[in-house]
């Protein structure tokens, strides 16, 4: 006799994280939830070697992003794509394509007081991380990708479980 | 806040982002089975630990996520160099 597992559906909105986005506040930071993209981590051996697979630009200095994509280590990328972008497989291929859309959230760290908020949990010399950079980091006591898109607007990726506790710390380091 | 220079990354980092990984350059021996329970143990337990100059393997786990090797001094905790795994020793 066997009976058949229900397997709850992986909720890829971000709706079942109870975070309400928080209007700018008096320290000018507004906190955002972004919404579901399709997000890919890509591993080759080379730049090179990634872009014939996936027939896109690839950075090819750690810390550099380009077109969505950004290079986190010397054989490991990010692509943070829109929503229903699917990149190809690459089967055959020495090359590792995986999407984790459903792995993370991003949480946007916004206005005039973000570098600051971001400083404030963040070990990283912000100041010097500049704009169209992005590096795997930690805030808190939690791993995250750190990607600066202006002087004023950082985005953090951060896995799902860890994202209501991270919200939580972001919003404490904006109202210290 | 103690940084660490990322010899892949090519930048200082803290130090939270990076775990220490023991003693660097011990190489595993290519047939144990012909090793004798001595030269076993000192393969697997024992370690140099000396006072001053220490070279050791360090994993930019927060980062990277790359292995490489350091120079540290083992007295003043004063990181003397790092440079890639696979490089000779310095």
């Amino acid at each position: 006799m066997s009976e058949a597992i229900a397997i709850p559906a992986l909720a890829v909105a971000g709706t079942d994280l109870a975070l309400e986005s928080q209007a700018t506040t008096a320290a000018g930071v507004a906190l955002t939830l972004e919404p579901p993209a399709s997000r890919w981590s890509l591993r080759a051996r080379t730049a090179d070697a990634l872009a014939a697979v996936i027939g896109r630009p690839v950075p090819a200095r750690i810390g550099e992003t380009r077109d969505g994509l950004a290079c986190l280590g010397p054989d490991e990328w990010l692509a943070d794509l829109p929503a229903g972008t699917v990149l190809p497989d690459g089967a055959g291929q020495p090359v590792s394509v995986v999407d984790i859309s459903a792995r993370g959230v991003v949480i946007r760290v916004e206005g005039a007081g973000a570098a600051r908020t971001v400083a404030s949990g963040c070990p990283l010399d912000v100041e010097r991380f500049a704009v169209g950079r992005a590096t795997r980091t930690v805030y808190e006591t939690v791993e995250v990708i750190l990607w600066r898109e202006s002087e004023t607007a950082f985005r953090v990726f951060v896995w799902r479980s860890f994202a209501p506790w991270l919200w939580h710390a972001l919003k404490a380091c904006e109202r210290a | 806040m103690l940084l660490i220079h990322c010899p892949y990354c090519e930048e200082d980092r803290p130090e939270v982002e990076f775990v220490y990984g023991g003693e660097a350059h011990i190489a595993r021996p290519l047939d144990p089975a012909a090793l004798s329970d001595e030269d076993w143990e000192h393969y697997l337990y024992i370690r140099r630990n000396p006072r001053g100059r220490h070279h050791e393997r360090w994993r930019h786990t927060h980062g990277c996520g790359r292995f490489f090797n350091a120079v540290r001094d083992t007295v003043s905790d004063r990181f003397e160099q790092t440079y890639k795994a696979g490089e000779p020793r310095r």
